[in-house]
């Protein structure tokens, strides 16, 4: 009996303990695969937590702007800088980014900054100005001179990528931590990655409300899910999430998890880069750092987090100020601010930046110019995810006036300037740097750079070549020499013969050599350059910075050879440098994220041409200015800044180009259509406009004419370029290659008739009598 | 005897209206201005301000020497750098802090920001730090692009950096703009030598050595 029944409890037993075997074993197999997950997501999270969390695009800095005695900046454009850089007005600076600016001077806060060139300290500044300079720096003790920060001006992104900001949770403003966790998860520096009280009240809400208003996910939860999670909404990736969650508190402080958050958190798109990060939405936003933000601008930040496009400061202005109230109301009934406080915030506006100022603008032009550049020495996976920063020569300043240049200037060509498109390049002198760059009528679109791609025939702008060829023959052509301005047949391509044309369509005979440039007669040119050799003038343009390959036809001495504005530029620069070529640069130095130099692009020259010559060249560039065709831009530019430049008009009116230099800024415009249609408009109507009123704006110094080692000056006729005497009529003074110089003429007599000096020369004599009385 | 005194004179006032009158420019140094409170305070070495009272220049062992704004309205040398290998003999600058040189023409002048950053220019590379020293450099140059002082500082770099052939040409660039200043035009010709000796070309080299003995 007992057999038996302990036959059937044996079953019976036997059935419970094959079950709970089961049961016993599916757990424990449970239990290995959620450790197994537990380890598997544990690695996960410390691998990508520990290493380099983010992919952080270069960023691209302006050149941070100097500021010293005697430099050339109006008070208006340093005030546009300053807001640029997002420094407030105030009445008093009492800390950095603040500014005060009464009518002649202003007093600045600096930031101070690191770069390649040494640390810059912040310091306050006191800038006066008189006209377009600074005529005063003063500070604390002896400031002799002071910079600002570079503005950034882009940054270089793969498509459809994050952009950010890195910032330290030490940098992080007041208020910007206890904002985030009042709104967004208030239980944070309690629970321990997921708190079920949060998920408890988010319930209720939820079912009060009767839809889901308020997630219970904890800023820990949030951080996993878009650090390490893809966006899909799920069971299993809910309960992935949790258990990251716990995992990241288990291994990192709720600081380092904050400053991660702080960094993650996606804040707005912006085309077709995303800002993340409170760093990038605070320069993104309101172009200042974080560190500096107030109240009101943190609590917008916050209110964004919950949605960044639905409450956008830009296209939602009322719905986010709503918003950023409510949670400078949250603050104040959490205790964090006073009631005062929370009602000061509430009234400031919502001071964002506008976007298309400065301090909200994109320049596609020149960022093309720096992405080619840099292609040539990085791979695009360095540009885009290593941080770097990258400094380049980027005049913002200079930027703005020729783009309102290039709009004002087509606006006043009315009906003319359709379809017109336009491209300006603008370098500095004696440096080569690129200091702004136009690549199309919209300064803003990002299509076809023109200043850069553009290949167009130029026209005139060519002669100068022809001309400095001939004044490298000292021997046989000086400024003076006489030149044949009259009609001339040449068998050009095969079979083919070209007589060229003057504009006028008229000859000029014997012309002086620098009044055959100034005004630019065809006739005479092409005479001139047949004399000395076509293929020494391609020779000569090669040598100015440009390859060009150019076949040697006689039609080349009158531009039909094609070069994009940026060449055009190359080659003035040579005569602008005293015949010192300049590979153009942009970039001035590259960066790592940890500051360290990465590579350097220094200043080199390389002497081409006799500096003598050039100056002959730029005496006879000038005369274009006062007597030849360039004479329109002294109608807006003072008499007394001497320029040098050359019009550029093409076959049927096709391109109008102006190249021309003062003595710190190169500066050559391009107009003409896409679709190489006639513009109806010669070097002087269209280029040469643009040209004059962005020079007009940008205060250029005046070209130097102090002569280099080995120029003379003689007399000599105007009519005849006989060596005379300043005795005589018609006489001028012409700088010369030394030893080539026309020997004096006698002096001229009757010139001793004139009634004023006479009597000059008798009261003179009187006193002379006097003495020997 | 009257009218042809009188005819000589006239001819030679006519020489001297045509000259007043034709343009060609004759430099004039403002050089005796009265010394005021603020130029006490602020100190010399400013941009375009003439000297209080510029002292002929003695030529001493073709040195080119940096000046420091010394507080009392005159500049002092506070470093001089040979443009030979002879050691620059030095004495004391009258009326200054520091001493070490000998006063500069007016020309030789630099304004303050320029002459700050040489003298980084000069502590960054007494560091070792040639990168630094020519990002100075460099700096310098952009505010005063025409100073061949900046250009040789800057040639002298390359130098040491090892780039001869551009210590050449901006030894070169520096000449252009050095003209009428004997003692700069006798170093930068030296810095040519150095820089073509470099390069292994002694014939050029040995032109350009002439040269500098020329200018000096």
């Amino acid at each position: 009996m007992g057999r038996k029944r302990s036959k059937r409890s044996a079953r019976k037993i036997g059935f419970w303990r094959r079950w709970s075997g089961l049961m016993w074993k599916l757990a424990l197999v449970g239990l290995v695969a959620l450790a197994g997950l537990a380890i598997y997501l544990d690695a996960v999270v410390q691998e990508k937590f520990s290493g380099k969390r983010w992919a952080v695009p270069a960023k691209v800095f302006a050149r941070p702007l100097e500021l010293y005695a005697g430099q050339q900046l109006s008070r208006d454009d340093f005030l546009t800088e300053l807001s640029a850089l997002g420094y407030r007005s105030v009445n008093a600076i009492s800390q950095p980014g603040q500014m005060s600016a009464s009518a002649s001077r202003v007093d600045v806060y600096t930031r101070g900054f690191q770069s390649f060139e040494g640390s810059e300290p912040a310091q306050r500044i006191s800038v006066r100005f008189s006209g377009p300079q600074v005529s005063a720096l003063s500070g604390n003790g002896d400031v002799v001179m002071a910079r600002l920060e570079p503005l950034m001006i882009g940054g270089i992104y793969p498509a459809h990528n994050e952009d950010r900001i890195l910032v330290r949770l030490d940098q992080a403003p007041p208020y910007l931590v206890e904002a985030l966790v009042a709104v967004e998860d208030r239980e944070y520096f309690q629970h321990f990655g997921v708190s079920p009280k949060g998920i408890a009240r988010a319930a209720y809400v939820n079912i009060v409300a009767g839809g889901v208003v308020q997630g219970g996910s904890t800023l820990t939860q949030q951080l996993v899910k878009n650090f390490y999670l893809s966006s899909e909404r799920s069971l299993i990736r809910k309960g992935a999430e949790a258990m990251m969650a716990v995992l990241l508190e288990l291994h990192y402080s709720k600081e380092e998890i904050l400053e991660a958050y702080l960094n993650e958190v996606f804040l707005g798109q912006d085309g077709r880069r995303a800002v993340h990060g409170f760093g990038l939405a605070s320069q993104y936003y309101f172009a200042q750092p974080l560190h500096e933000l107030q109240l009101h601008q943190v609590a917008l930040l916050v209110g964004m987090v919950k949605g960044p496009s639905l409450y956008n400061p830009r296209r939602q202005p009322e719905r986010t100020k709503k918003r950023r109230d409510l949670v400078i109301q949250m603050l104040e009934e959490q205790g964090v601010i006073s009631k005062e406080q929370a009602a000061d915030a509430i009234e400031q506006p919502l001071d964002v930046t506008v976007r298309g100022s400065l301090a909200d603008s994109n320049y596609p032009a020149f960022m093309d110019l720096i992405k080619r550049q840099l292609r040539e020495d990085y791979q695009d996976e360095d540009l885009t995810s290593e941080g770097l920063r990258i400094f380049t020569s980027f005049d913002p300043l200079l930027q703005l006036k020729a783009e309102k240049a290039v709009a004002s200037s087509l606006k006043n060509l009315g009906e003319r300037a359709n379809d017109m498109e336009a491209a300006v390049v603008v370098t500095g002198a004696q440096t080569g740097e690129v200091l702004a760059l136009v690549g199309g009528r919209n300064p803003r679109f990002s299509g076809f750079n023109r200043a850069l791609d553009a290949s167009r025939p130029i026209g005139s702008l060519v002669k100068p070549a022809v001309y400095l060829t001939a004044l490298e023959q000292p021997q046989n052509y000086s400024l003076i020499s006489p030149v044949d301005d009259s009609p001339i047949t040449l068998d050009a391509e095969p079979g083919k013969t070209w007589s060229p044309q003057n504009y006028s369509r008229q000859s000029h005979g014997v012309v002086p050599l620098h009044e055959a440039l100034a005004r630019s007669y065809n006739q005479a040119t092409v005479r001139l350059g047949v004399d000395i050799g076509v293929d020494r003038v391609l020779q000569t343009i090669d040598r100015m910075g440009v390859r060009h390959g150019w076949p040697a036809y006689p039609a080349m001495l009158l531009g039909s050879g094609a070069m994009t504005p940026l060449q055009v530029t190359d080659m003035y620069q040579t005569l602008a440098n005293g015949g010192f070529n300049t590979p153009l640069r942009a970039i001035r130095n590259v960066l790592t994220a940890e500051g360290d130099q990465l590579r350097r692009y220094p200043f080199e020259i390389e002497q081409r041409f006799d500096s003598a010559t050039v100056f002959l060249m730029q005496e006879a560039l000038s005369r274009v200015m006062t007597d030849g065709t360039g004479r329109s831009a002294y109608n807006q530019i003072p008499s007394s800044v001497r320029l040098a430049g050359k019009t550029g008009t093409t076959n049927d009116l096709r391109d109008s180009w102006f190249a021309g230099f003062s003595d710190d800024v190169v500066a050559v415009v391009w107009l003409g259509r896409d679709d190489n249609g006639q513009t109806r408009l010669t070097g002087a109507t269209g280029a040469l406009q643009v040209w004059t009123a962005f020079m007009a704006q940008a205060h250029p110094r005046s070209l130097s004419d102090a002569a280099p080692e080995g120029i003379v000056y003689a007399w000599v006729n105007r009519l005849t370029g006989e060596g005379s005497d300043p005795s005589c009529p018609d006489t001028v003074q012409v700088p010369f290659r030394e030893g080539y110089q026309p020997l004096p003429g006698p002096g001229c007599r009757p010139l001793i008739d004139t009634a004023p000096v006479r009597e000059g020369a008798g009261r003179v004599m009187d006193v002379i009598r006097g003495w020997l009385q | 005897m009257g009218t042809k005194r009188i005819g000589l004179l006239a001819g030679c006032i006519m020489l001297l209206v045509g000259c007043a009158g034709s343009g060609g420019h004759i430099p004039v140094v403002d050089a005796g201005r009265a010394v005021s409170n603020e130029d006490l305070q602020t100190g010399a070495g400013r941009s375009g301000q003439p000297q209080i009272q510029p002292q002929a220049q003695q030529e001493q062992g073709g040195a080119v020497v940096v000046m420091v704004p010394d507080g009392e309205g005159g500049s002092s040398a506070i470093e001089s750098y040979p443009l030979d290998s002879s050691p620059v003999s030095s004495q004391p600058a009258p009326g200054g802090t520091a001493t070490g040189g000998n006063r500069l023409q007016d020309d030789e002048q630099l304004s303050g920001p320029v002459l700050a950053l040489l003298t980084s220019a000069r502590q960054q590379e007494n560091g070792g730090d040639l990168n630094s020293a020519s990002a100075s450099l460099e700096r310098a140059l952009r505010i005063a692009p025409r100073e061949p002082q900046v250009l040789y500082r800057l040639a002298q770099v390359r130098l040491d950096q090892g780039d001869a052939a551009q210590a050449e040409q901006l030894a070169r660039r520096g000449l252009s703009y050095a003209s009428g200043r004997p003692a700069l035009q006798a170093g930068l010709w030296e810095l040519v030598a150095q820089a073509r000796e470099r390069q292994g070309d002694s014939a050029g080299a040995a032109t350009a050595r002439q040269r500098a003995r020329v200018a000096l």
